[in-house]
């Protein structure tokens, strides 16, 4: 074999052994003494010389391949070969709760025997308390279980060849059925029911119900990033340990228009009764019909099937024009009487001078935001600067996987900071990861702790399109100091459990903002709670002793925002009152509701109890109870009321076989559809390359530099991504069908060894040379 | 000739010597860390191996020194070839250097799903080439639970393209080092020894 190291073209064909050039051990050490100079000027730029070994391609997740199980290959079919869900939602309003039944249609049209796993989007506030699989003209209940032995049970279900069912909570608001063992073109249809209370704010009723989950950045495990248990025991952990449980697969709204077919087509009904006369009742989101049997009952329908790419919204007034400031229910359930009280407290006007407010305003740059979204953002945050009074004080941050804050520390609202930050605003442009940790942080420090002049006050929008939510809580819960944190949700698709709880754990409010149409609205209606003053030092109280109230200590409320109270009454029953106190403003409040005058409520209990799970994992964030406390309490309610939580989770399985096990069974994740509205682009970069949001980011926005020395456009440390073989094992878990990537396992130990030797060689030669020639004319 | 002369030549530095000293240096230095790194991965398993039998008395991870950041997860032994290694709960460049990795995002041993360790091929897995089909791999997890597996067969992939499927049912473990075995310089290569879950807890 002739050699000519040095060169990596020569080197490729002279190796001949494969595509790619490997320098074989032996073929080197025979070059050695042959080509002795050229090996040493190789060797002597040993970096460089490694460095031209072809750097392997960064694996793509674009939809084509991303999570793509054999059902999803790039074959000439493309994704006509994908599993189908067709999902029908119907949701009865009975006064203050919502009780829905979401039913999904597993379709296999291949003519293999397929797993289908299905990630979906639920309200952050419901409790799934049922879930029956339907096979054929058979119903199975299923049972509520620890999650791990659940699992287990369904696992050996699939592993013998029966049909079985998984429900299980990734976030409280995203959830994966799985299906084992669908046949070739069968069907097999599996239906959760779950309970949550309607939303009551600014005089207006709500119910929200996601349609789909919006991919989540999910910041990398990096050193910077990593996560350090509190016990001080300097472990530390990936900040989304789950991260593959929430990557499904996304289309391409380009090439797979969600309506043409609809993939996941959705049809959803709401039976609304709601308890008093209606005036509006509308969406703001998606085209329905409305029918009226009677005054108060409405009954509400799509206008046809719908894809599942936004969140779907509806809203309803009373025709009076008061809003009712209290409501009162009350349901038995076997032994026990449960209680759910809405009051919202009268407005006292603000004072003549109201406090002044030092506002820390953050938005949300990254690729998700990308379309109307940022367009929303960036006009609700006009809206919010454009309220500032001259006393007021204010900053901007702007973040996407970088950071810039505007300004050092807040500023006068006069007319020349303001104007410095429209144009800073108006700037912005979507692009980017969602790295919300940092600028959060820089938002909460506070460089006047004892300040008592100023509201300190931190509005925060986004869309929340991330995975690590339980980091931000913990940085939430240790560093709000006086600040209170008001998130804004902005999109077809925001991270509902992100904002509510990281709005609660802030003392602040949760305003989403889904449509352009709202920003007005919903603006005005957030900047009226920032002005006005708060009801605070609110206290509770069941005149019965054994009562079980949540939440255990109530947060403060804002302007037009009802307080909601879910108890387990005591042995009491129904007698006794409930006493309730505080403070808005300056001025003392208190009220006593009879609790023999509730209504009848329908699935109060499971309202309570998920409540009552709520409270378990907020006093786990405030540190208020351990991890293994938290765990208990919230298992003892989930097996008690059979609910899904991150620990239990429901599990049917058929009992007659249906799968010979000679047949091969194949995993196939439903791809979801991308919220309308979102760049497919922006979010997984142009077809083959992973995009802006999973890349490791590329210097840019130098723009946003400072142009005239006013902005200080100050970077955090950025948490690059790790590139491979590091990155390529986070991108890995995402694309199953190509496989788990592997890391590089070779060192170079024998080749600077070899270097090493060569080299030493040289020179001993180099030296005996000289010693002869000097001994020669001696 | 004179004196001077005569002196001048010494003072001066020979550069045929100077070549020679620079050559025979940078040899010392090359071949030091080659030999450093093979050093390096065999004193590491020393301590790997205390900290993991710390780890398994405490059940909690033990660093097998304070500044490493990362920490013994595993011991695959091969008892017919009388070789065993532990484990690290990391495929970083930093951790590989001192003993095998478990591939991020793989299930741990003996769980359901494909447990995927990688390791050099010229220090930890160089025995991976000697293993024959049949042969038994005996893991030892952190927490105690020994899970015994049967190679099934080997394969050589592209690194992005291994078509392990770490959510597979059953109980599967895959160990991975670079392709060819005997090779000097990295490539896209990689080489697997693919086994399953052979003892009663695999329950299959």
């Amino acid at each position: 074999m002739s050699i000519a190291p040095n060169s990596p073209g020569a080197r490729a064909s002279a190796a001949g052994l494969t595509a790619y050039p490997a320098l074989r051990l032996a073929s080197l050490a025979s070059a050695a003494a042959a080509a002795g100079i050229a090996v040493v000027a190789f060797f002597a730029a040993s970096p460089g010389a490694r460095a031209t070994n072809p750097p392997p391609p960064v694996p793509s997740i674009s939809p084509d391949t991303a999570r793509s199980g054999s059902l999803l290959v790039k074959t000439s079919k493309g994704y006509i070969e994908a599993i189908r869900v067709d999902t029908d939602v119907d949701i009865a309003v009975s006064g203050p709760t919502a009780r829905a039944r979401v039913t999904q249609v597993f379709r296999n049209p291949t003519d293999g025997w397929i797993e289908g796993v299905y990630v979906y989007p639920l309200s952050d506030g419901s409790a799934v308390d049922s879930m029956k699989m339907v096979v054929g003209k058979r119903v199975i209940v299923a049972d509520i279980a620890e999650r791990k032995k659940a699992r287990e049970v369904y696992e050996a279900a699939r592993a013998d060849g029966r049909k079985a069912a998984l429900t299980e909570q990734e976030r409280p608001n995203i959830f994966t059925n799985s299906v084992a063992n669908i046949g070739p073109g069968e069907s097999v249809v599996v239906q959760i029911e779950y309970q949550e209370p309607v939303r009551q704010a600014d005089g207006r009723f709500s119910l929200k119900v996601p349609l789909v989950v919006a991919p989540r950045y999910n910041p990398a495990p990096v050193a910077q990033q990593v996560r350090f248990d509190d016990g001080g025991s300097g472990w530390g952990s990936d900040p989304v340990p789950d991260r593959a449980r929430i990557e499904p697969p996304v289309t391409d709204p380009r090439t797979d228009p969600p309506d043409n077919p609809i993939t996941l087509p959705v049809t959803l009904t709401v039976r609304l009764a709601a308890g008093f006369p209606l005036a509006e009742v509308a969406s703001a989101t998606h085209q329905v019909t409305v029918e009226q049997p009677a005054p108060d009952t409405r009954t509400v329908a799509l206008a046809g099937p719908v894809p599942a790419d936004r969140d779907f919204e509806l809203t309803w007034t009373p025709t009076a024009s008061k809003l009712p400031s209290v409501g009162l229910f009350r349901e038995r359930v076997g032994k026990d009487d449960y209680l759910l009280a809405f009051v919202t407290p009268p407005a006292v006007d603000a004072a003549a001078a109201p406090k002044a407010r030092d506002v820390t305003f953050v938005i949300d740059n990254s690729g998700s935001m990308g379309g109307p979204s940022m367009q929303q953002a960036k006009a609700s945050l006009i809206y919010a600067l454009d309220r500032l009074r001259p006393a007021d004080r204010f900053n901007v941050i702007r973040f996407d996987d970088t950071m810039t804050r505007l300004f050092d520390d807040t500023v006068p609202a006069d007319a020349e900071h303001l104007g410095q930050a429209k144009a800073f605003v108006l700037r912005l442009e979507a692009s980017g990861g969602t790295e919300m940790l940092a600028p959060l942080k820089a938002a909460l420090s506070d460089t006047r702790p004892h300040e008592t002049s100023h509201l300190r006050q931190v509005v925060f929008l986004t869309d929340g399109a991330i995975g690590n939510e339980q980091q931000i809580f913990e940085a939430i819960a240790r560093t709000r100091g006086r600040s209170r944190l008001f998130m804004v949700g902005i999109g077809s698709a925001p991270n509902g459990y992100l904002m509510r709880r990281a709005a609660e754990l802030g003392r602040g409010t949760f305003t989403a903002i889904s449509t352009g149409g709202q920003v007005q609205e919903r603006m005005q209606a957030l900047v009226q709670k920032l002005e006005n003053p708060a009801v605070t030092d609110i206290e509770a109280q069941l005149s019965t002793a054994d009562a079980d109230l949540t939440p255990g200590s109530v947060p403060d409320l804002y302007r037009g925002e009802p307080l909601v109270l879910a108890a387990k009454l005591g042995k009491g029953g129904a007698a006794g009152t409930l006493a309730i106190s505080g403070r808005i403003g300056d001025t003392p409040w208190s009220l006593s509701l009879p609790i023999d005058k509730a209504a009848a409520g329908r699935g109060l209990s499971k309202v309570w109890a998920r409540r009552k799970i709520d409270d378990a994992e907020v006093a786990r964030a405030m540190n208020r109870m351990t991890q293994d406390e938290a765990d208990k309490a919230v298992l003892a309610l989930a097996l008690d009321h059979h609910l899904v939580t991150r620990l239990t989770s429901l599990v049917a399985v058929d009992k007659t076989p249906s799968r010979a096990l000679d047949v091969p069974l194949t995993r196939a994740d439903v791809p979801l559809e991308l919220p309308a509205g979102w760049d497919f682009d922006k979010v997984f970069g142009p077809a083959g390359e992973p995009g802006p949001e999973r890349r490791a980011p590329v210097e840019r926005r130098a723009e946003h530099g400072d142009p005239d020395g006013i902005f200080d456009a100050r970077r955090v440390a950025r948490p690059t991504r790790p590139l491979p073989p590091r990155g390529a094992v986070v991108a890995a878990v995402a694309s199953p069908s190509q496989g788990v990537v592997l890391p590089t396992t070779a060192t170079d130990a024998e080749l600077r060894l070899m270097a090493g030797l060569v080299l030493l060689g040289l020179g001993l030669a180099v030296l005996a040379s000289g010693a002869g020639r000097r001994r020669r004319p001696a | 000739m004179t004196a001077t002369a005569a002196v001048a030549p010494r003072r001066r530095i020979n550069p045929r010597v100077a070549l020679a000293a620079t050559l025979v240096l940078a040899g010392l230095w090359f071949a030091g860390q080659g030999l450093w790194i093979h050093a390096k991965a065999a004193l590491a398993q020393v301590l790997l191996e205390r900290a993991f039998t710390a780890s398994l008395a405490s059940g909690q991870p033990v660093k097998p020194w304070p500044w490493m950041d990362s920490w013994p997860v595993a011991r695959i032994a091969v008892p017919r070839l009388g070789r065993s290694s532990i484990a690290l709960e990391s495929v970083s460049g930093q951790a590989l250097a001192f003993g095998p990795g478990h591939v991020s995002g793989t299930p741990a041993a003996g769980e359901p799903g494909t447990a995927v360790y990688a390791a050099h091929r010229d220090t930890q897995f160089a025995f991976l080439g000697q293993m024959r089909r049949g042969d038994e791999i005996r893991v030892t997890r952190r927490d105690g639970v020994v899970a015994r597996f049967r190679v099934t067969g080997t394969r050589v992939v592209t690194w992005d393209a291994s078509g392990i499927d770490a959510a597979a049912p059953g109980h599967h473990l895959v160990l991975s080092t670079c392709w060819p075995l005997d090779a000097v310089t990295p490539g896209p290569l990689r080489y697997l020894v693919e086994a399953e879950r052979a003892d009663e807890a695999a329950g299959e």
